[in-house]
């Protein structure tokens, strides 16, 4: 049974809630880890495969509906596992060959009923099932870049269909499910995009973000047909995560991962102070979670890239 | 029409008042022999067609009849008819929709203009104002522009083109996924039913020298992954060339290899199959027909794949291929007459430059070839290939389905592109109130004029559509004007309705074009005052 002791490059973490309290999975190389104790300690989530050695996970994404349809998926490197029952038992899906490096996962929000996942790949663009996970394929027309470094999925993706996905050149669109994709003119030269967040009111208000490379926060309002780039001369490090406050639409508070700083902005973007001023860490950061909420004097789960998680 | 040839050869110069008779008239032949076929109770138009089978051809399509109309018996009327008839074809194979409009806008017009330069009016001027006016129609036009989105929005928009439901809503899907630049080759029917197929990757239709090369003989297909791509244009003819560029691919590790090129020896194909257990090698025939659309094919395929095209102009040849030209693609495919890929590893900025480039070219090319290619290329760069097959129940049938198909989707490229605007006739009619503003505070007659010309024209295509419905159009456009802005008549449903609402549109790109065409042609035509006869006109004219 693998330990935190057994650490390796840390790739994502996921927050989920089970019967009331919020536990987590971390995808590294070496494996899918899971916590039940709120991150204290982490334990190998394959550990029903028997495998000699776990295989390097890369994504997460579990059931909206954990407790109705207790599925997750776990991409890796050439394909993509799924439980149907919480993680006790695993099963390879069915992929189109070659195999391909699975960099994001997103579940449709009415997944219980449309059984719709997606799958962003690093060389092979968007795969797409429509039957809990069994069956993928490719579905990639319109889309210029087979690149995937993120995707956003609409709230209310039942009715608008809508769902983003960010590559190494850019943003792309598809608002009929992933049948098609449309560029997104976002403004710089193709520039790559780390992260993607849409907001909760996204259906009402058209509000998202997206995290670049080099070239700082951008903000849409329209649905992602004209962009806005957010304090220019502040931010210029490359975002990997962007994080909105639980009640955004009431409150808009949005936190950054800016390099290794985490920047938190009150007014949806406009302005942007240090999440913490005794925050300050030399090693990379990962990712990062806020699971009890942006108040400066709670805990964040900082998951650093040599693969350990801490809070902080 | 135009079976015999007439008996008036002899040259000489026409002046007023024949001229504006003449013309007036020959305008006034084609315009009416289109009207008819304005809006979704249309009746045709049956030409005496000398086909093979011997059937008259049943007409519906404006930009059609008039093309079938190649000479009137008046020399005079058949210059008119002939400057109308080649206004509207320009306007065709522009946007592909709108000729009806066109043709009635520019009668109405040419008719009211003429009525007021024979009363004293200065042609010149007019003509002016008429083009300085035609502005205020399209900035009024292109505010009420609709963007469509989902394939509901989209069958709706082909419907008010084709007037066929289930093709319609079969382009709504094919139009949702391909887009406005999507590749989407039509082909006639396998059955009486319409079947579409989405086709991923780039596809040409060239496939491999030997049979030979494709070991799954039921399949007839080979298929290749993560393989290595040289394209060039070469006519590969000597063994030794082939040895070394294998020699190349296996040592930078590849274990599949796809030949794009001209021509192969059997000399040159033999060792690529006896070298089949080392590498596997596919080579295809290089796209297209002629140097200049088959250098371009190239040279997409090694942006999509991250490699180097090779051509004879630029005196290379295969000795001097490196490790760097091979492009790679995730997944190729071939049979014996086509070959894809798809998953390119081109750098996607270069591949998007690329497209936006010739996405630019496009606004600018107007020859119609031009443009076809420019399409071509833009939609197999894309990632994907609609492939829809139009049935029918006889071959005539399928024929003419597959025209109306190939017409629907060259409008509804414009539409979705540019997007829409309210149908049936409403879009143009609202713009009168702004027309009648200007004329208010026009500063001279002949600029009064000009307004007063167009609000009239802008009104005449409802009242067509509602003539040709079997309705009053005084009658209807009253409770149109009660009813509100936005309402028309659906003159299918019998009823006043909002026609946005209901899904009732026309495409932007294609009123705009109508109303360009045919204010700038009838302003045009207005300032002819003389016409020169030849002994013996070029049969070719009649033939544009």
């Amino acid at each position: 049974m693998a330990s935190q002791n057994n650490i390796s490059r840390l790739d994502y973490i996921y927050q989920f809630c089970e019967s009331g309290k919020v536990d987590y999975f971390a995808a590294r190389v070496s494996g899918l880890y899971r916590s039940s104790d709120g991150g204290k300690s982490w334990t190998s989530a394959f550990d029903s495969l028997n495998l000699q050695k776990d295989p390097s996970a890369l994504a997460v994404a579990i059931s909206p509906d954990l407790e109705d349809d207790p599925s997750i998926f776990v991409g890796l490197n050439g394909g993509i596992l799924r439980s149907p029952d919480n993680g006790r038992h695993w099963e390879s899906a069915l992929l189109p060959s070659p195999p391909p490096v699975i960099s994001a996962l997103s579940i449709s929000p009415n997944f219980i009923r449309d059984g719709i996942v997606f799958a962003g790949t690093l060389e092979d663009g968007m795969l797409r099932s429509s039957d809990r996970g069994g069956r993928w394929d490719a579905w990639n027309f319109g889309l210029l870049d087979l690149n995937i470094l993120c995707l956003a999925i609409s709230p209310d993706f039942a009715s608008d269909e809508t769902l983003f996905v960010g590559t190494q050149s850019g943003i792309f669109r598809s608002t009929n499910g992933g049948r098609a994709w449309r560029e997104v003119n976002l403004p710089g030269e193709f520039e790559a995009v780390l992260s993607l967040t849409l907001a909760p009111d996204f259906a009402s208000n058209g509000t998202l973000f997206a995290g670049t490379e080099n070239q700082g926060l951008f903000r849409s309002t329209d649905g992602g047909k004209t962009w806005q780039r957010l304090a220019k001369s502040k931010l210029k490090e490359p975002i990997n995560s962007i994080l909105l406050a639980s009640d955004f639409v009431a409150r808009p508070e949005l936190l950054i991962l800016h390099g290794n700083r985490l920047l938190i902005s009150t007014d949806c973007g406009r302005s942007w102070g240090p999440f913490r001023a005794n925050l300050v860490t030399r090693k990379s950061v990962a990712t990062i979670l806020c699971p009890y909420g942006f108040d400066p004097s709670v805990s964040v789960l900082v998951g650093y890239a040599d693969g350990s998680i801490k809070f902080i | 029409m135009g079976k015999h040839r007439p008996k008036w050869q002899a040259p000489g110069v026409v002046f007023q008042p024949r001229v504006y008779q003449g013309l007036q008239k020959g305008i006034n032949t084609i315009a009416d022999a289109i009207r008819p076929t304005l809006g979704p109770l249309p009746r045709f138009v049956l030409n005496e067609k000398q086909s093979k089978a011997g059937r008259p051809e049943l007409l519906d399509d404006g930009a059609v009849i008039a093309r079938r109309i190649i000479q009137l018996e008046n020399r005079e009327e058949d210059m008119g008819a002939m400057y109308l008839r080649h206004v509207l074809w320009s306007l065709h194979e522009k946007v592909g929709d709108g000729t009806t409009t066109a043709a009635v806008m520019f009668q109405s017009i040419y008719n009211e203009g003429i009525r007021y330069i024979v009363a004293g009016g200065n042609a010149m001027q007019l003509r002016q104002h008429l083009e300085e006016a035609s502005k205020a129609i399209v900035d009024e036009l292109e505010s009420q522009v609709i963007h469509l989105q989902g394939k509901e929005q989209f069958a709706k928009l082909a419907e008010t083109i084709c007037y066929d439901p289930p093709l319609a809503k079969m382009l709504g899907e094919i139009f949702d996924i391909v887009g406005e630049y999507g590749r989407l080759d039509i082909h006639p029917g396998r059955s009486r039913e319409l079947e579409r197929e989405y086709v991923e990757g780039m596809f040409w239709d060239t496939g491999v020298f030997s049979r030979e090369m494709i070991p799954d003989r039921v399949a007839g297909k080979v298929q290749m992954e993560n393989a290595a791509i040289l394209c060039t244009d070469l006519e590969i003819k000597e063994p030794r060339d082939v040895f070394s560029l294998l020699e190349i691919v296996i040592r930078a590790d590849c274990k599949a290899l796809l030949l794009v090129a001209t021509s192969f020896s059997d000399r040159a194909l033999s060792v690529l199959l006896a070298n089949r257990e080392k590498i596997q090698v596919v080579a295809v025939k290089a796209p297209a027909i002629d140097a200049a659309t088959r250098s371009e094919a190239l040279e997409d395929l090694a942006l999509l794949t991250g490699g180097r095209a090779f051509f004879q102009a630029a005196g290379e040849t295969l000795n001097s291929v490196r490790p760097a030209d091979l492009g790679h693609a995730r997944r190729i495919w071939a049979r014996l007459d086509n070959f894809g890929i798809s998953g390119g590893k081109g750098d996607p900025r270069r591949l998007r430059q690329h497209i936006s480039q010739l996405r630019d070219a496009l606004l600018n090319v107007t020859e119609p070839n031009q443009r076809r290619r420019l399409h071509e290329r833009i939609g197999k760069l894309m990632g994907g290939v609609a492939v829809f097959w139009v049935g029918a129940d006889t071959p005539l049938a399928v024929e003419a389905r597959k025209a109306l198909a190939e017409r629907t989707i060259e409008a509804m490229r414009g539409a979705v592109k540019d997007g829409v605007l309210p149908g049936g006739g409403i879009a143009l009619l609202s713009c009168q109130q702004t027309l009648q503003k200007k004329m208010k505070a026009a500063k001279n007659m002949n600029e009064r004029v000009a307004y007063r010309i167009l609000s009239k024209a802008v009104e005449s295509p409802i009242r067509t559509l509602l003539d040709n419905a079997g309705l009053e159009p005084d009658r209807v456009l009253n409770q149109i004007a009660l009813a509100g802005p936005g309402s028309g008549f659906d003159v299918v449903g019998r009823q006043i309705v909002n026609m946005a609402g209901v899904g009732i549109y026309d495409s932007a790109a294609a009123l705009k074009g109508a109303v360009f065409g045919a204010v700038h042609g009838a302003a045009l035509a207005l300032t002819v005052d003389v016409l020169v006869h030849m002994q013996d006109p070029i049969t070719s004219y009649h033939r544009t």
